[in-house]
């Protein structure tokens, strides 16, 4: 019985669409995600809801679009192969991903830069990209949704010219983040004026900090900034303070730790300040989460959902202003075009991109209103974020100051 | 540079407890212990424990002596931590080293103690979870004894210092004084040779897991009271404690003790002269350098 009605039903479903989307062709884009680790699956997920919207508003440069979806296993070999799949068999021109950068760099360098194919990805940070697109080695197809750490050093320097430091000795971990906060931190500082007196590398697993803290001190700065992760951010600090160093400290977002600040203690944190990026307070982020939260029912809380979601509908947008049968190539352009500050404003969901289709139909420009704010791409494909300055308290940590992005880009701009 | 000489040696204090031990064991034993910087963390946690218990019990010894960062509670659990770790590191020998040694070979002997190795730092990490512990909390701030140079010294740390080598000094009479120390020595030169002359070859054994294991409690507590407790400390610490053991020449307690001083003091130049991420390859040429110009190490001989 049930059977029957089930065919039934599957049968007239089948024939609705046939008929509603008769004169329609399906697009595909490709997307290349961690779905096999807990926290990947969401963030393609997301993905896959903004592409649903998309649909909903009338598919993409008149057609539908299809995801098509590939696990990276957070793997580059597995990722790079997954790519090459989707570029070479799929003939997509739009790839989503991936989330490391250890992988989405090999996908860009051997995948869709040859393939000339438009990248965007929701969650790499690294400054690694940033230099090959200096180099004019992405072709102009790479972007990103998510802030490099350029953000959290521009900060870093903000709070040492607020704070009136002359001079500063920089302690960061000795791997691809730490050398990469390092480098930034030491441009930043001596943009603003703060001379930075040493740079010392704290590699892991060592028994002592000791002589590292020692050079460091022999150096006499204002104040120092700790590139580092909690287990040897606590031995070199608190080895800094018992030897007499200063404790005006600036902090990375590493160090946002409850154990960083109980082992160190309260009384010695009075005077650090700490940097990390933040979500951005607009209008267009608290409605991405009420639509995620009608969604899935639950808080869009894991990481790089709403960067995930924007390089979604960026990427789609473009394809939308790019027209149809557009080349990667043609559609990586059109990007500027859906994130014109000067645009016409339009909000993240069926409605918006209902609107930006007229808008981009009638040769005018959109702003994309998303989940992390008004995303601007600038020269490289990277993105700038919201701020915050924070400090510990006795709960935990504290907000001291929010810089806008606006805030944020202007300070960025101001350093070079 | 006089402060990196200076840090040098009060680092060196601790590692030479801790090679002296994994030099006894190395000799007699006939094998490269990788757990030996285990019992280190074992002691260390052993009094971090025993401290809790005795300061909860008896409040008037949680007071500490100023200007050290030391209490009467942490002085006890010293002592208990010293017995506690010889027996375990006995115990360890018994259940785990005693049973290859007699069936396998001297790798097997190799790979079992990176198996207990594992096995302890893991064990730690579970009670304790991964995240530094301290005896106090407190900072204790270092007093300056010259501002230009500027020279700085902690309390703790000439407490240390003082401490390791009055227990060197000791163990270098028992050694050189006593029959049980002449017995010790006979069984490393030849241990069938030592039997025949009436030699308790299980007791000796017995003995240098004795003072190895208190010994390590001692250099493990003495890291714990200068830098901190993590389960992983003794992963960071093997390599200068071997290091040690190497450079000073195995089978030499005071090659050992000395050893420890070059490693320390080696670890705290090294920074004069190579960029901070080098560092960490110090103890490795000092090792070659070492072993080039004398293959047996500094006090070592060579073995017939």
């Amino acid at each position: 019985m049930s059977v029957t009605r089930t065919l039934g039903a599957a049968l007239g479903l089948s024939m609705l669409s046939s008929a509603a989307f008769a004169q329609e062709c399906t697009t595909k884009i490709g997307a290349v995600l961690p779905t096999s680790v807990d926290w990947g699956r969401p963030i393609a997920e997301t993905a896959q809801f903004a592409v649903d919207q998309v649909n909903a508003a009338g598919g993409a440069a008149g057609c539908q679009i299809e995801m098509v979806l590939r696990d990276t296993q957070v793997d580059p070999k597995v990722g790079v192969d997954a790519a090459k799949a989707l570029v070479d068999l799929e003939g997509v021109d739009v790839l989503l991903g991936a989330v490391s950068s250890g992988v989405s760099m090999p996908i860009l360098t051997s995948v869709t830069v040859p393939g000339g194919v438009m990248q965007m990805s929701c969650c790499s940070s690294s400054t690694a990209f940033t230099g090959l697109a200096e180099e004019g080695k992405t072709n102009g197809l790479w972007f990103r949704t998510f802030a490099t750490t350029g953000v959290q050093s521009a900060v870093g320097a903000k709070v040492a010219q607020d704070k009136g430091y002359k001079s500063i000795a920089v302690l960061y971990k000795n791997d691809d983040w730490g050398q990469d906060m390092a480098r930034l931190i030491a441009n930043d500082f001596a943009a603003v004026g703060v001379e930075v007196t040493t740079s010392i590398a704290i590699n892991d697993a060592q028994p002592s900090y000791r002589a590292e803290v020692t050079e460091a001190l022999g150096t006499r700065p204002d104040a120092i900034y700790l590139a580092l992760y909690p287990a040897e951010g606590t031995a070199a600090v608190r080895e800094w303070i018992s030897l007499g160093g200063t404790q005006n400290m600036i902090l990375a977002n590493a160090l946002k730790s409850d154990e960083f600040r109980d082992n160190v203690g309260m009384q010695y944190l009075g005077n650090a300040l700490g940097t990390d990026t933040a979500s951005p307070r607009s209008d267009s982020a608290d409605a991405f989460r009420a639509a995620y939260q009608e969604r899935f029912e639950s808080e869009p809380n894991g990481p790089g959902l709403a960067n995930s979601y924007d390089a979604t509908m960026i990427a789609l947008l473009a394809m939308e202003a790019a027209g149809k049968d557009a080349s990667g190539a043609q559609i990586a352009a059109a990007v500027a075009r859906v994130t014109d500050p000067d645009g016409t404003p339009v909000t993240a969901d069926t409605a918006g991109f209902a609107a930006a289709k007229d808008v981009l139909a009638g040769g005018g420009t959109v702003m994309f209103k998303g989940a992390t704010g008004n995303v601007r791409f600038d020269a490289n494909g990277d993105v700038s974020a919201p701020a915050v300055v924070w400090s510990f308290s006795e709960e935990g940590t504290e907000e001291v100051e929010y810089l806008t992005l606006d805030e944020v880009d202007g300070f960025i701009a101001s350093l070079k | 540079m006089i402060q990196n000489l200076i840090d040098g040696v009060l680092t060196g204090s601790y590692l030479s407890l801790g090679a002296i031990g994994l030099t006894l064991v190395m000799h007699i034993l006939r094998f490269a212990n990788f757990s030996h910087a285990e019992l280190l963390s074992l002691g260390a946690y052993c009094a971090l424990v025993c401290d809790a218990l005795v300061s909860a019990m008896a409040p008037f010894l949680a007071v500490k002596f100023a200007p050290l960062s030391l209490t009467g509670a942490l002085m006890i659990s010293i002592l208990v931590s010293m017995v506690l770790t010889g027996v375990s590191a006995l115990m360890i020998d018994r259940l785990v080293f005693k049973r290859v040694r007699e069936k396998g070979a001297e790798l097997s002997m190799v790979f079992a103690s990176f198996g207990m190795a594992l096995i302890i730092r893991n064990v730690i990490g579970l009670i304790f979870g991964l995240s530094p512990e301290l005896y106090s909390r407190d900072i204790a701030f270092a007093m300056m004894l010259s501002a230009d140079p500027l020279i700085l010294i902690k309390p703790d740390q000439v407490f240390v210092l003082i401490a390791a080598l009055t227990l060197m000094f000791i163990l270098h009479l028992i050694l050189s004084r006593t029959t049980f120390g002449f017995s010790l020595r006979a069984v490393a030169e030849n241990p069938s040779l030592a039997q025949v002359n009436g030699v308790n070859l299980n007791r000796t054994i017995m003995a240098v897991w004795l003072i190895g294991g208190a010994l390590a409690a001692v250099a493990g507590i003495f890291y714990g009271i200068s830098h901190q407790l993590i389960p992983v400390m003794g992963r960071d610490l093997v390599l200068p404690i071997f290091a040690a053991t190497i450079v000073g020449g195995i089978g030499s307690v005071y090659g050992a003790v000395l050893g420890g001083f070059i490693v320390g003091i080696a670890g705290n130049l090294a920074l004069v002269i190579l960029p901070s991420g080098y560092t960490p390859s110090v103890p490795f040429l000092l090792i070659i350098i070492v072993l080039m110009i004398r293959p047996h190490g500094l006090f070592g001989e060579a073995r017939a």
